[in-house]
């Protein structure tokens, strides 16, 4: 794909047009508000919401959600993949059914969600019950917490690699194939650098859904401090009881590791494109 | 083209504002927005809002149109001082209606009216499972090993504050009974062996009662209004009103700024006249909870008992002391959780 | 050239079987992971028979939740399209500084929990706020009224429609687009005629998700709305105030109506974009 330069002599009255007009809306709806909730964190000042936001609670509660998260975009990765190459390239009775029904976690909100895993997983049910018997607690424990978490997310990946699979040239893998090479490192060696970008796109935006989600994770999660409280949960917990200096300047500093993270995955995906271009 | 998406954008933003725009009824209607916490709800919408809305029409030919919000009180509270223009306060713990004196929003000594503010009031007690398989008497009896505790987070339920208060307090109270002096040590071990037996704090106290109905659970800490709403649904449910435990209060008051802008104090403050009188006091005893009208009261003591050792948060100093010395950054439950955390 | 082929075929031989094994996998994962919630929610709003299902739907808040949500709903597409649009226009086809910075702060509605969300249109919205001042001394509410709950939902969607398109527009370039302006036509036709359906069917995929998670917000706009009773109350706030009431089977089915609406666009979707396979 090349490069061609940029001719801006070209309508540059509505460039500026749309460079205002994206710059407001991105203030007002982005900008302006996360600067209303730094300002109101650091109200107290700068030394009182750091040792607010340094809390021990607060600190196992983000290392927890990041935690979760990471095993949660693991899991999703692994699954999204498979099932995007199924879908992609088997034929079998109700393929376009279950393809259709990838996006219906983006579709159920996510209180109903968190209901309905705690009734099928919980100490009721009949998996749930046998699993406690073994001494292994989904719901109310950290594995139910990843359990919502890949639920959410579950279309994220599948979605963003889908497409890329669909467009692969077959031809340098029948090439392979014929040469001898095995499934696995045709995968391997072809396949997989190309969906890379793909893979990082959708690993983003699970990644960031998983630090953001809540409603799903207040019910199958017990909540309880140290133990298991996400961030979400313990933001809630600081605004319901007229802690927003702590509640906000956590968030600040969450969506900081989150945009930090973001913008490496960004870097990440441009790096990986100039790559896929070399080869 | 572009003159028609300036166009096109003007509309928009002039309906958007006029969907937000207060739109004034006529004189032949007023209009009352109640702020309200979540368990008072079938009351005021099944009994209290349509028993005083025909007794209104009927004395001054005016209807009255109720715009109402249940949800938890710290939300409610927080709701209103930040823009939510309801005309009536009705929450669960003073202290939140106190947060709308401070913000400026009701300039009225509330606490100085009829039964000092309160509408209703109730007790925390401890449900079990069916049979009662963990003997369940008491306080204590939460405290055994193996034991599975229920109460919402007091973080996020302002009322669920009335339980880990009710406990604390209680083992003060049981140990001044017996000792004459109260046992601060006695009180934070009962707590912490409490704690560590809760291994779900759900959101809200609803949620807690829907966790225990699905099979969490041996022990449910909540409030007697709440089993009672329960039981009269049609759910059945054993429980025991400890020896020793708090009372609830909860109040209700007119927030004079928002009253004064819509101009309808007549009938707000005839609305919360009502609520306290008799007729609706017996409403809230149908729905589970304790009249502060003392009359009513009388007449219920059989089935409403008071629990010998009841106390009310005065017991412990008042909201503000509570707050600070049990939930706050050096409080007693922050220490718990963090001792509790390194099992 | 058939002998060559048969000998592929022969290769294949054993790798049926990784292939079914991985069909049969993805299929039962994607069944008990993500359908047997859907089939809990089913059988517990049905639980009391059709008639209470139907009952508890057409109570008026019940009703009138669904209209807000849908007017909601309408309104976050059409501005949120808009732009989007022009968001992505701007950051793929311009250059300026902090361009990587703005891409990274599309991302960031997503990490940010919805209960902050809220908080911070209530921070800036609200009577005494920046910009909620303003509007509060003309008489007009945001916060707790309509306009609130749609930034609210600006926000939580504000990153589908700019990032579906995006990469697409990256793909094609602006060969076309310059093509267009040698051949003499202006901005506007260009946008029209080339760009907008180029990036047709991520745009419509933006939509789609858009719609999807509007439907389903909660988090931001309970904060936001206060919740009031046939005022306020979404489709989603109204399901929450079912579960508060403990009537579970209003807010199963309730649940159920939302559920189906999404899955009916995004199924939608999935026919065109197959439709394109085929172009």
């Amino acid at each position: 794909m090349t490069r061609t330069p940029f001719l801006r002599s070209f309508h540059w009255g509505s460039e500026t047009t749309l460079r205002s007009l994206s710059f407001f809306y991105v203030g007002v709806l982005i900008i302006l508000p996360i600067a209303a909730i730094t300002i109101e964190a650091l109200k107290g000042g700068l030394g009182p919401l750091w040792s607010n936001i340094i809390t021990a609670q607060a600190i196992y509660a983000i290392k927890l959600t990041f935690i979760t998260a990471f095993f949660m975009v693991i899991f999703n990765v692994i699954t999204g993949i498979a099932t995007a190459w199924v879908l992609v390239r088997y034929d079998f009775p109700l393929k376009n059914l279950m393809n259709a029904l990838i996006d219906l976690p983006f579709a159920i909100p996510t209180v109903v969600t968190g209901i309905m895993l705690v009734a099928l997983y919980g100490p009721r049910s009949i998996l749930g019950g046998f699993l406690n018997k073994q001494g292994i607690e989904i719901v109310f424990d950290k594995p139910g917490i990843v359990l919502a978490l890949m639920y959410v997310s579950f279309p994220f990946v599948v979605r963003a690699v889908q497409p890329v699979l669909q467009e692969l040239d077959k031809d340098m893998e029948e090439a392979a194939k014929t040469l001898g090479a095995r499934p696995l490192t045709i995968f391997r060696r072809i396949v997989l650098p190309t969906i890379t970008t793909a893979i990082l796109t959708g690993a983003a935006l699970s990644f960031s859904r998983a630090i953001g989600e809540f409603g799903s994770i207040a019910i199958i999660s017990g909540n309880i401090p140290y133990k298991t409280q996400v961030a979400s949960v313990y933001i809630y917990g600081e605004l319901e009881s007229y802690n927003p200096q702590g509640a906000l300047g956590l968030s600040v500093v969450l969506l900081i590791c989150s945009f930090i993270i973001l913008v490496l995955l960004n870097c990440l995906q441009v790096w990986s494109r100039k790559h896929e271009q070399v080869q | 083209m572009k003159k028609m998406l300036i166009i096109g954008f003007t509309f928009l933003f002039v309906w958007i504002s006029c969907k937000g725009r207060n739109t004034s009824g006529a004189s032949s209607e007023v209009t009352i927005t109640l702020g309200a916490y979540t368990v008072p709800k079938e009351a005021y919408e099944k009994d209290i809002i349509p028993a005083f809305q025909k007794q209104w029409l009927e004395k001054t030919g005016q209807s009255v149109r109720f715009v109402a919000s249940y949800i938890a009180s710290g939300a409610q509270s927080r709701a209103i001082s930040s823009g939510f223009e309801a005309d009536i306060a009705a929450l669960s713990l003073e202290k939140d209606v106190e947060r709308l004196r401070e913000a400026g929003l009701i300039t009225h000594d509330w606490k100085n009216k009829r039964f000092g503010g309160f509408v209703t009031r109730s007790v925390v007690v401890i449900a079990y499972r069916a049979g009662n398989p963990r003997n369940i008497r008491s306080w204590g009896d939460l405290a055994v090993e193996g034991v599975q505790v229920l109460y919402p987070n007091p973080k996020t339920s302002g009322g669920a504050m009335w339980d880990v208060a009710a406990i604390y307090g209680a083992a003060l109270k049981m140990s001044e009974d017996e000792q004459g002096v109260q046992d601060k040590n006695f009180a934070y071990q009962l707590l912490k062996a409490i704690q560590r037996n809760v291994k779900v704090m759900d959101k809200s106290g609803r949620a807690s009662v829907t966790t225990f109905e699905n099979g969490t659970g041996d022990a449910l800490v909540t409030y007697e209004n709440e089993v009672l709403l329960r039981v009269k649904q049609g759910r059945e449910m054993d429980y025991i009103i400890p020896e020793a435990t708090i009372l609830i209060e909860n109040p209700v008051a007119v927030i004079d700024k928002n009253v004064d802008k819509h101009q309808n104090r007549r009938v707000v403050e005839a609305f919360v006249d009502f609520v306290l009188s008799p007729d609706s006091q017996k409403a809230f005893v149908s729905y589970g909870f304790r009249p502060v009208d003392s009359e009513v009261a009388a007449g219920i003591q059989a089935k409403y008992p008071t629990p010998r050792l009841q106390f009310d948060i005065s017991y412990l100093g008042g909201w503000d002391s509570v707050q600070t010395e049990i939930f706050g950054a050096d409080g007693i439950w922050t220490k718990i959780l963090e001792e509790l955390a390194h099992d | 050239m058939n002998r060559f082929n048969d000998r592929i075929k022969i290769e294949h031989k054993p790798h049926r079987l990784g292939k079914y094994i991985l069909i049969i996998t993805v299929a039962v994962w994607f069944f008990v992971m993500i359908l047997t919630p859907i089939f809990g929610i089913v059988r517990e709003a049905f639980g009391e028979g059709l008639d209470v299902f139907m009952a508890t739907l057409t109570a008026q808040e019940s009703i009138h939740s669904f209209v807000l949500t849908f007017w909601i709903t309408a309104a976050t597409v059409v501005i949120n399209t808009i732009f989007g649009l022009i968001l992505a226009i701007t950051l793929v086809k311009q250059r300026f500084r902090g361009k990587l910075f703005m891409e990274g702060v599309v991302d960031l509605p997503f990490a940010v929990s919805p209960v902050v969300a809220g908080f911070m249109f209530i921070l800036l919205f609200g009577p005494r706020g920046w910009i909620g001042s303003w509007f509060e001394a003309g008489g007009i509410k945001i916060v707790y009224a309509f306009p609130g709950m749609l930034l609210a939902t600006l926000f939580v969607t504000l990153p589908f429609v700019a990032r579906e398109i995006m990469p697409v527009l990256k793909e094609f370039g602006l060969q076309q687009e310059e093509s267009a302006y040698v051949l003499g036509a202006s901005a506007w036709q260009t946008f029209w005629k080339v760009t907008l359906p180029s990036v047709k069917w991520g745009l419509a995929y933006g939509i789609t998700l858009t719609i999807a998670r509007s439907i389903g917000e909660f988090g931001a706009v309970l904060v936001v709305s206060g919740s009031i009773i046939n005022k306020t109350q979404t489709a989603t706030l109204h399901i929450h105030q079912q579960f508060t009431d403990y009537n579970y089977i209003g807010a199963f089915s309730a649940a159920i109506i939302l559920a189906m609406t999404s899955f009916i666009i995004l199924t939608a979707m999935q026919r065109l974009y197959r439709r394109k396979g085929v172009d």
